[in-house]
């Protein structure tokens, strides 16, 4: 289970106690070595970065695993960035926009931070570019995967180490296609941005590798508790498999109750790999095993990166590394390699830095490379596996390098 | 065409169940509301207590002695939470409707925190008791078999409602006070006591169908406030501080949840408030509202 930290939750303190007024300004905590102050600066000087992940709300979770994957690289790099020593300011993206923007907005100002890596909202991150192009510095998302982030609203300010909604669930497509499911796959995700680009991502490469569509749902997102209605329909449109795309309680209580109505053993299920990572897997328990996914990552990958990264992760926080780390841990990475060739900590000098670094080739993940400002790399179908509470995603298949579609 | 009918069919009995839950989360909300113009907007959030002292009671994995002992701590937890929220309304029953709105959503925020900060950020499962958890063939396909006991139990939480309500002294003295608070005062009857009364037992059925409701939802961060809207929307379509009424609106948000959203899964984002809406045009007090005027 995940932890808290304390930051956003210090707050808790005003309730009842004026004298926690000061805490008010600790919003943002400050972690980490380094002198501050000082941004810009030459060669060796030291780099400030703001780590906006949510701390509160719903996505919480995935902001305290985001923070443990920057927090181990910069420890097993003795706390540097391409020979810089790293302040790392923390602030809480909340659950939106509404908290999420200004949070960028207050570190980049207040704390005058060179990069903001983090962001899980892909409205945020969107709502964030413009501040980043004014400001002209470096904005390395890792988690929001909506397609215009690098697509419609690119700017060389902002980039991504994560995902793009359609590229995750685009990968199973032509798998799916091979496996000629009678009766076509049915494809559901809630009605939101990410949902429907993961139904159109999945629906252009399964209809392009020969599927056939069986049917579509789109249920109310964040309203939704019960899934009968849509489980009813799935019966009765006679597909032969799932593919679905939901995150957090969603992912929960979907694969539950998918479970609970009879459809796992005769209809079976398949999804973007959020559906089954990180801590919605314990609480989905017996119902999961057996559920596929495709994503970039597992941490049952087998490669010598990964492997030391899990052993080290998990003897820090007793529980698996999820993609959430990983992506933040990869931003480190990038940052590194483009400040190790001198750049300077303008987003200018960075950006075309980041164009340039090639393979990032000791990714906990394999092999992958900056496409289009966001990540070329494999696509794995992973299966759950194992006894509850002792689950795992264990890879099935390689589906190959995959861009940004 | 049977198999249509069938799916229909079983998507009706969900809608049964699901109403039955909302049913007793909802009816707490309605007689406060209804009594004391007080806009409870903590119900949703003790209604996750319920989910959540299910999730951590069922320990390791589903058994009866977890799940009847989160019942017990839910209804003692509710009654004490029902008679400080009584208390806390208090100073505030000169003010306005706001005032109240104001304090019961904090008291929501801060519950929701402190719940997440105990339990953690991940959402949780909440198993169904042993011989609950599995599922029973209903008209030729799987139904969990708990959602069929779930029926049940709000249709005895039902007519206990109604008879305490509708067929006791005690239950006269409710109704009173919810048609004339000042003449119930003039007989010489402390309606501060039946406030606290009605909050507390209000309070006690919405950690009770935080619990009965957690093998069907879980427990998660953000829960709360999507069960308060339903819970107003079912309070709303059937009218302040009716028992009939709470049944009825639980009794048809559960089937526009369950059979509205089968039989027109385009417009799921919409039936709801489209139901909504139309009950509001047609009806402005609710199905069952009888009252002469929000006094003020």
């Amino acid at each position: 289970m995940a932890e808290f930290t304390l930051s956003r939750r210090t707050l808790l303190a005003l309730f009842g106690a004026a004298a926690a007024t000061p805490v008010l300004a600790a919003c943002g905590s400050s972690v980490g070595g380094g002198s501050t102050g000082s941004s810009g600066g030459g060669a060796g000087g030291p780099i400030k970065v703001g780590l906006v992940v949510p701390q509160s709300g719903v996505y919480a979770a995935l902001g305290t695993d985001m923070q443990r994957g920057w927090e181990l690289w910069l420890q097993q790099h003795g706390n540097k960035i391409g020979g810089r020593d790293v302040t790392t300011i923390v602030a809480d993206e909340g659950e939106n926009p509404q908290t999420g923007v200004p949070a960028v907005q207050r570190v980049l100002q207040s704390d005058q931070v060179d990069v903001v890596v983090g962001l899980v909202n892909s409205a945020t991150a969107l709502g964030a570019a413009p501040l980043m192009s004014e400001a002209k510095k470096i904005l390395v998302v890792t988690n929001a995967g909506a397609a215009d982030i690098t697509g419609k609203a690119r700017t060389p300010y902002v980039w991504r180490t994560s995902f793009q909604n359609a590229q995750v669930a685009a990968a199973a497509g032509p798998y799916l296609a091979q496996q000629n499911v009678a009766g076509g796959v049915f494809l559901i995700a809630p009605d939101y941005a990410a949902g429907t680009e993961v139904r159109a991502g999945f629906k252009a490469a399964y209809e392009a590798a020969g599927g056939k569509i069986a049917g579509e749902a789109a249920p109310p997102f964040g309203t939704t508790q019960d899934y009968q209605p849509f489980l009813s329909q799935i019966r009765q449109s006679g597909a032969g498999a799932v593919f679905c795309f939901f995150a957090g309680a969603e992912a929960v209580r979907f694969v539950q109750q998918y479970a609970q109505f009879g459809l796992k053993d005769s209809v079976p299920l398949y999804g973007s790999g959020f559906l089954t990572e990180g801590g919605v897997l314990t609480a989905q328990a017996g119902a999961a095993v057996g559920v596929r996914t495709s994503l970039f990552y597992t941490d049952r990958l087998d490669n010598p990166a990964n492997t030391a990264f899990v052993q080290a992760y998990k003897a820090a926080h007793q529980s698996a590394p999820t993609c959430y780390s990983v992506s933040t841990y990869d931003a480190a990475a990038v940052l590194e390699r483009a400040l190790a060739g001198g750049a300077a900590l303008d987003g200018d000098s960075i950006s075309a830095a980041l164009g340039g670094i090639g393979a990032i080739d000791d990714s906990p993940r394999g092999s992958w490379t900056f496409d289009g400002q966001s990540p070329r790399q494999t696509m794995y179908l992973r299966t759950v596996e194992g006894t509850p509470p002792q689950l795992s995603n264990v890879v099935t298949q390689d589906l190959g390098q995959k861009a940004q579609v | 065409m049977t198999g249509w009918v069938a799916a229909n069919l079983i998507s009706v009995l969900n809608g049964l169940a699901i109403g039955a839950l909302l049913f007793v989360l909802a009816v707490g909300l309605s007689l406060v509301f209804g009594m004391m113009d007080v806009l409870n907007l903590a119900h949703g959030a003790l209604f996750v207590v319920g989910a959540y002292l299910a999730a951590a009671l069922a320990g390791g994995g589903p058994s009866w002695g977890g799940f009847l002992g989160a019942l017990g701590v839910a209804a003692v937890i509710g009654l004490l939470a029902g008679g400080l929220l009584s208390a806390m309304t208090e100073p505030l029953r000169t003010r306005s409707h706001l005032d109240q709105a104001l304090l019961t959503l904090g008291v929501a925020l801060i519950v929701a925190e402190v719940l997440q900060i105990v339990f953690g950020d991940d959402p949780l499962a909440v198993p169904a008791p042993p011989g609950l958890d599995g599922s029973t063939s209903v008209f030729g396909a799987a139904y969990p078999t708990y959602r069929l006991v779930l029926i049940g139990v709000g249709a005895v939480l039902a007519v206990g409602v109604h008879v305490l309500v509708e067929r006791t002294t005690l239950g006269a003295l409710i109704r009173a006070t919810v048609a004339d608070r000042e003449m119930v005062a003039a007989i010489g009857v402390d309606n501060r006591r039946v406030k606290i009364a009605v909050f507390a037992a209000g309070s006690l059925l919405a950690t009770v169908a935080g619990v009965l409701g957690g093998p069907v939802y879980g427990a998660s961060v953000g829960l709360d406030s999507t069960v308060l809207i339903l819970a107003l929307v079912v309070v709303v379509i059937g009218g302040l501080g009716s028992v009939k009424g709470a049944l009825v609106g639980a009794l048809v948000i559960g089937q526009i949840e369950s059979l509205g959203r089968a039989l027109l899964p385009d417009l799921a984002s919409f039936v709801l408030f489209g139901a909504l809406a139309l009950v509001l045009i047609v009806r402005p007090r609710g199905l069952f509202g009888s009252r002469s005027g929000a006094a003020a």
